[in-house]
């Protein structure tokens, strides 16, 4: 009967997207297996949400201490969190937050953690699957001690509403030993408003084929009509036609969207690295020997110049 | 001012992985190691700090087979790092990240550095956990993710990449910092100086020598599997562009239902 304990990510407020996947698939865990859900959310009430997707029980903490993200300070409630209420797991998201936080509460518990986990069984034990070689294989990964703290990657599990009566219980750390000896001074937005890339369900990457800087707005327009995030083959952030935080791939960020879309990609096995992942890939390349195809689902042999533009239109008419 | 890097040597990045079927071992021959290349930029760095001026030193720090001192030279040593620390102990032969960062926090609680780099992850096991794990045993800060970084007298401040831009953070010294691609541009050695890193420092230990116990290990994996494999590939074919535009958007709303 294994008890979940979810981290539930937020930013002045806004929640992340990967916690109520999280807390739905911990809900199907439960569901078969018994014990309880848990939502454990720091400097925001996610009460209404959390319930929402199938929490049993949820703790809220807030203060001055959870009004920006501070490592040092987070990781003891967190882990403080555990001690007391000692779940079988603790999932986090595998976002900028979660992949700062997640093992340093594994260290101070002297656990198990497991990163980037895209998939998550219990029988009497945990199996956790997860990529490495960025992809190139998965492997099943067990925890040998009572607790484990595992990364979940975004969009690896499916939303679904379960409607919980969740009881919101107490939850006050004590952190009074904890004096930060780091801390954020300030956030800046680079980008506002661009859908993140490994949390988007759809992207559209655009590689050297695209030809110069310029073009890249072919990219991004296909994008914003499907309400998806840009992505960039290390080729085009090399050259400076667009910034890293754009680059899918071995060095780069890893997605797993329901549709990807390679423009002007050729396919290198360090660019598929990043997104073999994907649910269906679509490419669309001159070259019909291109690897790209290889990985693909779907795919034109064409010139993006003449193909990505009514695509776009066309996307635009069937969204309405 | 003393710093150490934290490097690891992994597959190349062309690696291909040869599995017919799931298998409980990896067959990693022929296999090319290089250094990892998010080491590099943590190399990279802590070399800018010393030619910045003042009295620094650079140790690299790995846990590895003796393989490992081809990388500690070419890509440590003939880059600008002072002398290596190479942990060579078969026991730690596919150890997990716990495992790595308990023996890399006792190595370098024998040293007071002020600051230690590491990369974000290493790109075998993608994990990105060792950093900040020897970060938590030493009692020190971390700024993970790093793509700027500026020393002050006894502080930094860092750049910390997040979803949609960066965080400024700012440490007191010694702290430990993970780097990101963007921190800075990774030289290559010289050959002069490849030459001349055969001349400088490179000590093997193993847990023994350093009165430690080899750390049990916390997870353990039962199966490696191939990836799923995909069907083949629905050409769309069509003279007109546009059209094959269209019909393409079709099947990804109707077939795929994607969009
Ligand atoms: C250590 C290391 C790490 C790396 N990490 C990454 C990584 O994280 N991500 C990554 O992407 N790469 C990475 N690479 C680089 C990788 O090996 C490739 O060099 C890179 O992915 C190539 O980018 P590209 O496909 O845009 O360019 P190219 O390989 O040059 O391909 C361009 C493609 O565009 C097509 N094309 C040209 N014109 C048109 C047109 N008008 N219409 C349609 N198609 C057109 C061409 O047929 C070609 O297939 C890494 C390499 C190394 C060594
Ligand atoms: N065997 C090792 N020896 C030295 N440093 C390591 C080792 N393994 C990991 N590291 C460091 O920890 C970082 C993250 O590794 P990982 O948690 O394995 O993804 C790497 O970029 C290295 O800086």
């Amino acid at each position: 009967m294994p008890n979940i304990a979810v981290f539930i990510e937020q930013r002045d407020g806004k929640f992340k997207k990967v916690a109520w996947q999280m807390l739905s698939e911990a809900k199907r865990i439960t569901a078969a297996s018994g014990g309880e859900v848990w939502a454990l959310c720091l400097g925001a009430d996610a009460s209404g949400e959390a319930a929402r997707y199938g929490a049993d029980k949820v703790f809220n903490a807030g203060g001055e201490s959870f009004a920006t993200y501070n490592s040092e300070l987070w990781s003891t409630a967190t882990a403080q969190f555990c001690s007391t209420h000692k779940p079988e797991v603790l999932l986090v998201g595998s976002t900028a937050m979660g992949k700062d936080l997640g093992p340093k509460v594994a260290a101070k518990l002297d656990c198990a953690c497991i990163s980037d986990a895209v998939g998550l069984t219990w029988a009497d034990g945990w199996t956790v699957r997860r990529p490495i070689y960025a992809g190139k294989c998965s492997i099943e990964v067990e925890p040998l001690t009572d607790m484990a703290v595992v990364g979940i990657r975004p969009n690896a599990f499916v939303l679904e509403e379960n409607a919980a009566a969740a009881a919101a219980e107490a939850f006050s750390p004590d952190l009074s030993g904890v004096d930060p000896k780091a801390q954020v001074q300030s956030i800046e937005a680079v980008g506002a408003g661009d859908v993140e890339l490994t949390e988007a369900e759809i992207v559209v990457s655009g590689g050297r084929g695209i030809k110069g800087p310029e073009s890249y707005e072919l990219i991004e327009k296909l994008a914003a009509a499907l309400g998806a995030a840009a992505g960039a083959s290390r080729a085009i952030v090399d050259a400076g036609w667009v910034d890293y935080s754009h680059q899918v791939g071995q060095t780069g960020k890893t997605v797993g969207p329901n549709l990807y879309i390679a423009c002007g990609i050729s396919g290198a096995i360090q660019h598929l690295a990043g997104m073999s992942s994907s649910k269906c890939i679509v490419a669309i390349n001159k070259d019909a020997n291109a690897p790209i195809f290889k990985a693909a689902d779907y795919g034109i042999v064409g010139d993006l110049f003449q193909i990505v533009p009514p695509l776009t239109e066309e996307v635009i008419k069937l969204r309405g | 001012m003393k710093i150490a890097v934290c490097i690891k040597q992994v597959p190349d990045s062309e690696t291909r992985i040869k599995m017919s079927g799931p298998t409980t071992e990896l067959d990693q021959t022929g296999f090319t190691r290089v250094l990892n290349p998010y080491d590099a930029y943590a190399v990279e760095e802590a070399v800018k700090i010393k030619e910045a001026g003042g009295d620094v030193e650079i140790v690299a720090v790995t846990i590895g087979p003796e393989t490992v001192k081809e990388t500690l030279k070419k890509d440590c040593l003939a880059v600008g790092c002072d002398r290596a620390l190479l942990i060579d102990d078969p026991a730690l032969q596919g150890a997990d990240e716990a495992a790595i960062a308990t023996v890399l926090a006792a190595v370098l609680q024998k040293d007071s550095f002020d600051l230690i780099l590491c990369g974000i992850k290493s790109i075998d096991d993608d994990s990105g956990q060792v950093g900040i794990m020897v970060a938590e045993k030493l009692g020190l800060p971390h700024v993970s993710t790093i793509t700027h970084l500026e020393l002050g007298d006894g502080t930094l401040t860092a750049h910390r990449e997040i979803e949609g831009g960066k965080e400024i953070v700012t440490a007191s010294l010694p702290a430990l910092l993970t780097c990101q691609k963007g921190l800075n541009e990774p030289r290559l050695p010289s050959l002069p100086n490849i030459m001349k890193a055969n001349m400088k420092p490179i000590e093997t230990m193993t847990c023994a020598d350093l009165g430690l116990e080899v750390p049990a290990a916390k997870t353990k994996i039962k199966m490696y599997h191939p990836p799923a494999a995909r069907g083949a590939c629905k050409l769309v074919e069509n003279d007109d562009p546009a059209a094959a535009a269209r019909e393409l958007a079709r099947l990804l709303n109707e077939e795929a239902k994607v969009i």
